[in-house]
């Protein structure tokens, strides 16, 4: 199995003469790096208290791939919804560059279960909805939003509402709304849950390709094993509620990676390493 | 199918079908405009067969009966009611079938108009504010049920038989309809619309009105859809009990004289003004929600 794509994607991506044509915006100029220290969360409900995270300390490099991977109920959404900024964590430390969380922003590009585009609004209107929404749509930003559909294969469906598009296209086009924001950070949460196999797939590669060429820091939320094996660079491993980081697992296999890389020894290897501490 | 990656050429994977299915519909209006056209011409056609064939029953069983005081045949209730859109009823203090609908339909915008306003603020209200839901959750669960209708002698003596209790009655009618579709819209709008809204950059205030308040749109429309029905069979009685004007006036008037085609003509009215204002509202939310306006 050939794979051209290996040795010059990723140093094109960001050594582009400047004389070049730029059909696709350069979508982070800086990653973040990310540094949980003992981050605790109980919600208190009317009658008892459920503890979702306990002391999750988690170090995560600016540019890093990594995957949260634990069973459901373990507290990996709320972990995703504290760096998001949705839920303020009750103690440890939170800092995404340096600086504290303190609500939601548009540095940190969130992608939910389900795509969430406002179904009012077109495919276009849907990217264009953060900028619009702090001010700042100029004529470069729409340009900029029609080269991200191009992008994520929505041109021809730019006037088209959510309900028109399918799974996968509502999907793409919530990464190209959350990209035109250029957040140095992707949250994902189990984006791809709802799919079905082959969407799923493409997705995936969809996603290994723009983090290949843009190197966003990742943070991927999910119960599957063998997706966070393709895709991570490590995978945390959290523990049944409530939540804390079990391991962190390194994923050593080579990049850029490709979907069939699922079939290889080394991929299995990694994928019975994880589990193996998942059922620890 | 390369899996050659180029910078400036799209992502491969989003070029690839993916296996994914097709989408449900053709995007926006690029369609087939001519399917959809030749189907709501059907939709015409056959409505339009079904009210001539109901014309034709009607004047078939009205020359059976032969008793135009029972049921006066399609051709005479036309006549009569093209007759009376320009003359008075009763000829000495009444009004024209045009000045009584004229009537009716002021006193619904304005007692609709109204309700719909306070019903929109308070179910807001009710929805932002933990208190006022709490204060207001009993009062319009007791209300709710009631027919407007039993208001009438009440409100009469308050405000009399002239316009005020006639909206007053559509008013407290409308009230909690509307606020019960506000407050379940806006409960209904998904706690992840609005992240995605603050995640994406926007303030609170714009959230809360660009998407709270937009998603609870098609809702609230569909509250006032039902409260319209509603408002109808409120004012129509009021004016059957205690008014010198509109159309419910001028059929209990009809009705005492044995005017029969009168009083079928005084319901035709009330079917194309019924007709005509949920045809506003249902055109407001094809606007609101384009996931209905393919159907």
């Amino acid at each position: 199995m050939s794979r051209p794509g290996t040795s010059h994607a990723p140093a094109a991506a960001e050594r582009r003469p400047a004389d070049a044509v730029v059909a696709e915006p350069r979508i982070t100029e800086r990653p973040s790096a990310i540094r949980l220290r003992d981050v605790g969360k109980t919600f208190r409900g009317r009658r008892r208290r459920t503890a979702a995270l306990e002391g999750v300390s988690l170090d995560i490099e600016a540019g890093e791939f990594l995957c949260l991977l634990g069973p459901s109920g373990c507290g990996k959404s709320t972990l995703l919804g504290v760096l998001a900024g949705f839920v303020p964590a009750d103690s440890g430390e939170v800092l995404v560059d340096g600086r504290p969380v303190r609500g939601p922003g548009p540095d940190r590009g969130v992608l939910f279960q389900t795509p969430t585009l406002f179904p009012w609004l077109t495919t276009r209107q849907n990217v264009l909805y953060g900028p619009k929404a702090r001010g700042a749509l100029t004529r470069e930003v729409r340009e900029e939003a029609d080269a991200l559909l191009e992008t994520v294969g929505l041109a021809d469906f730019r006037d088209a509402h959510p309900h028109e598009l399918s799974g996968g296209m509502r999907h793409r086009a919530a990464f190209a709304r959350v990209l035109i924001n250029h957040p140095s950070v992707l949250l994902m949460d189990e984006p791809f849950g709802a799919l079905d196999a082959i969407t799923r797939a493409g997705m995936q590669r969809f996603l290994l390709e723009l983090w290949q060429r843009h190197r966003m820091t990742i943070v991927f939320v999910t119960h599957d094993v063998e997706e966070a094996t393709l895709l991570g660079d490590r995978v945390a491993v959290l523990s049944g509620r409530p939540g804390r980081t079990k391991a962190v697992v390194d994923i050593p296999l080579p990049r850029p990676r490709v979907y069939e890389d699922t079939e290889t020894l080394e991929f299995v290897t990694a994928k019975r390493r994880i589990r193996e501490v998942l059922e620890r | 199918m390369s899996e050659q990656i180029t910078s400036a050429a799209p992502l491969t994977a989003a070029q690839e079908p993916d296996g994914e299915d097709p989408p449900p519909a053709t995007p926006g209006t690029t369609g087939a405009p001519g399917r959809r056209r030749r189907r709501s011409w059907r939709r015409v056609a056959f409505g339009g067969t079904g009210l001539l064939l109901a014309l034709g029953v009607w004047q078939v069983a009205a020359l059976v009966i032969g008793d135009p005081v029972t049921l006066p045949s399609v051709t005479e209730t036309v006549r009569e009611f093209g007759h009376y859109v320009t003359h008075r009823y009763p000829e000495v203090q009444g009004k024209t079938l045009l000045e009584d609908a004229l009537i009716s339909t002021g006193r619904i915008l304005a007692g609709f108009g109204l309700g719909t306003v306070v019903g929109l603020v308070l179910g807001a209200a009710m929805s932002g504010v933990r208190v006022i839901r709490e204060l207001a959750d009993p009062i319009i669960a007791v209300v709710r049920p009631l027919p407007p209708i039993a208001f009438i002698p009440l409100l009469v003596v308050w405000f009399g038989i002239g316009e005020t209790s006639k909206v007053a009655l559509l008013f407290f009618g409308v009230v909690p309809v509307i606020t019960i579709a506000t407050l379940g819209a806006l409960d209904a709008v998904p706690a992840e619309l609005v992240n995605a809204s603050r995640s994406l950059g926007a303030s609170q205030f714009h959230t809360m009105v660009h998407v709270r308040l937009r998603a609870a749109v098609p809702g609230v429309i569909t509250g006032m859809r039902i409260a319209m029905g509603g408002a109808w069979t409120s004012i129509i009685a009021a004016e059957m009990i205690a008014a010198t004007g509109g159309v419910g006036f001028l059929i209990l008037q009809a009705g005492n004289y044995l005017q029969t085609p009168l009083i079928f003509s005084g319901i035709i009215v009330i079917a194309v003004l019924g007709f005509a204002f949920d045809g506003l509202l249902r055109l407001l939310l094809r606007a609101a929600d384009p996931t209905i306006r393919n159907s």
